[in-house]
């Protein structure tokens, strides 16, 4: 016999991605420094991830999402206070922000007949990284050529991180700071693997 | 390790692409009358030169755009890469 649905039963709270993997304290060879790393979860982010249909014949330079331009040039991220929207491919990008009314401009701004819109707020998993040495953990498990000023801020990568594709998003310069986002599930994973690299340099969790 | 040059994001190591294959194969025009034989030929057959090789590759890990490459099967040097709807600047 099957089961009635309860009602009242309580609403199961938002658990965030790296609820039972990121703990606060401080780790690795911290003392006698102080310029240890920082590593934080970044939590109740919007995440957009918009696609241009091929059949599409918008011309992508007169769209205007919250004062930002679409970036056209590979790797590039355009940015502001409210929201950072990041080059993934031709024609596909990825939109950040903390504000969640942005969602309706979204909607408007990027209609169904040209673009695929997709929310993939509660799929990713997002660490933030700062520090003097962040670019020397993330060299330890990325192929990306992090050297010669090759990648700068408000540059942004889709790549692999000890084999987990992520998403790398250069925030800022001293001290460097940056956004990696990876897969929910593989989010554990990529934490560890993340704070095993930083170990070394020290780090605290915050 | 192999640099390939994505058409799109430029140098990146190799341990981001996947290898798709011959470039130059043709599916069998749709529509049309095929035989057995043909079909084999498209699915299952494939040259297996020494030398250089145009041939498939997918970015993805990357920006998950397929591109086309120009290599060396026996020196693995790529020569070229370039946008499927584009040719070898060769």
């Amino acid at each position: 016999m099957a089961r009635e649905l309860d009602l009242n039963m309580p609403v199961i709270e938002n658990i965030s991605p790296l609820h039972f993997d990121h703990k606060l304290g401080f780790y690795g060879d911290y003392e006698n420094k102080d310029d240890i790393l920082k590593l934080t979860e970044v939590k109740e982010l919007s995440i957009f991830q918009i696609a241009k249909f091929k059949k599409s014949s918008v011309d992508i330079n007169q769209i205007i999402f919250n004062n930002l331009k679409l970036p056209t040039k590979s790797l590039t991220v355009t940015s502001d206070n409210i929201a950072r929207i990041l080059w993934l491919g031709p024609d596909t990008w990825l939109i950040v922000s903390r504000d969640k009314k942005l969602i309706e401009d979204i909607h408007n701004i990027f209609n169904e007949n040209d673009f695929a819109v997709t929310d993939i707020s509660q799929s990713r998993a997002v660490i933030e990284i700062s520090g003097s040495k962040s670019k020397d953990v993330l060299k330890k498990g990325s192929p990306l050529n992090f050297n010669n000023d090759m990648f700068k801020p408000n540059n942004c990568a889709n790549t692999t991180y000890n084999g987990i594709n992520i998403i790398i998003d250069f925030i800022s310069e001293k001290p460097d700071c940056f956004n990696l986002f990876a897969l929910r599930s593989f989010g554990g994973s990529f934490y560890h693997s993340i704070t095993d690299s930083c170990l070394e340099y020290g780090y605290e969790a915050i | 390790m192999l640099e390939i040059k994505c058409p799109y994001c430029g140098k990146r190591s190799q341990n981001e692409f996947s290898y798709g294959g011959d470039a130059t194969v043709k599916r069998p025009t749709l529509g049309e009358e095929i035989s057995t034989e043909d079909w084999d030929n498209f699915v299952y057959f494939r040259d297996n030169p020494r030398g250089k090789h145009t041939e498939l590759w997918h970015h993805v890990s990357g920006c998950r755009q397929w591109f086309k490459a120009s290599r060396d099967t026996a020196t693995h040097e790529i020569f070229d890469t370039c946008k499927m709807n584009e040719a070898f600047n060769e």
